[in-house]
């Protein structure tokens, strides 16, 4: 897709909508971390998404799918999502840059690469192993 | 080499996260966008008794607050959106690199809003990072 049909397209400004809400998002965590410990950033976390959730129910109108194992992971996503948060929230709190600390967490598909190629049994791209290389070399970077 | 003070807490992000693409993955196999995105809540709430503050928020400044419940109501409102660029036509292959670009945000904003410096090596570091999500969405 030409990037002038891009930029008609609705996927493309919610895209930019999501990198807008996602930048706020670690800005005013990291700006909320300076003085709130990070388990407690963790625990009111949930409470500043009841709000979107409750939109997401009223758009299904209240009826939300029965697959056990569809629930298992939606919960289990959100489990392991607030445990990455709240090392999200404690690694803002060490002083450390927070440009540096929000890009060096933002290489986390470098793990669902090695999970998707060993669990799932995908095939690893020449792209992939360039982008593991580029990783490899931004973490030794950051320790500089 | 010299490992930062923040090191092992993004060790854990990336382990944490880095599981949470392959669950997106398997959750969506099963149930509308919408619903998993509920269910997500569900288990953020699933460790809250774990992490129950020993004092009162409220001893917590009101500005400090309203930065915590907008960083969570922006995640929430930015999951949406991306769950609605794929649902709006956006292939994943498309869409997940280009809102993995996030971190953009905090680097330009870094300096004026934090006043944070950002050193060379970090610099090239950031780059490095933020070319590696692009191809590692890919």
């Amino acid at each position: 897709m030409s990037l002038p049909a891009a930029l008609k397209a609705k996927w493309f400004w919610y895209s930019i909508l999501c990198i807008v809400c996602w930048g706020g998002w670690t800005l005013f965590g990291k700006l909320g971390s300076a003085e709130i410990s990070a388990p407690t950033m963790q625990f009111l976390f949930p409470f500043g998404c009841i709000p979107i959730a409750l939109a997401m129910l009223w758009a299904r109108r209240f009826k939300l799918e029965k697959s056990p194992r569809g629930i298992f992971y939606g919960v289990a996503n959100g489990v392991l999502s607030g445990i990455g948060g709240l090392a999200l929230f404690a690694a803002y709190r060490t002083q450390g840059n927070a440009a540096v600390i929000t890009a060096a967490t933002a290489m986390y598909p470098l793990i669902t690469v090695v999970l998707a190629v060993t669990i799932l049994r995908e095939r690893l791209t020449w792209i992939h192993v360039v982008g593991l290389g580029f990783a490899g070399v931004a973490f030794v970077l950051f320790s500089i | 080499m010299h490992l930062p003070p923040w090191f092992w807490q993004c060790a854990v992000v990336l382990v944490a996260w880095g599981i949470v693409g392959l669950l997106q993955k398997l959750s969506t196999n099963h149930l509308s966008a919408e619903s998993a995105l509920v269910w997500l809540v569900v288990g953020f709430f699933l460790i809250d008794p774990l992490l129950y503050p020993k004092e009162s928020v409220l001893a917590y400044s009101s500005r400090s607050l309203a930065w915590a419940f907008l960083s969570a109501f922006l995640n929430a409102l930015g999951a949406w959106a991306l769950l609605a660029a794929m649902k709006h036509g956006g292939k994943a292959s498309i869409v997940v690199p280009l809102t993995a670009l996030y971190p953009l945000a905090m680097v330009f904003l870094a300096p004026v809003i934090l006043h944070e410096s950002v050193t060379r090596p970090q610099a090239l570091g950031v780059a490095c990072a933020l070319v590696a999500v692009v191809l590692l969405s890919t």
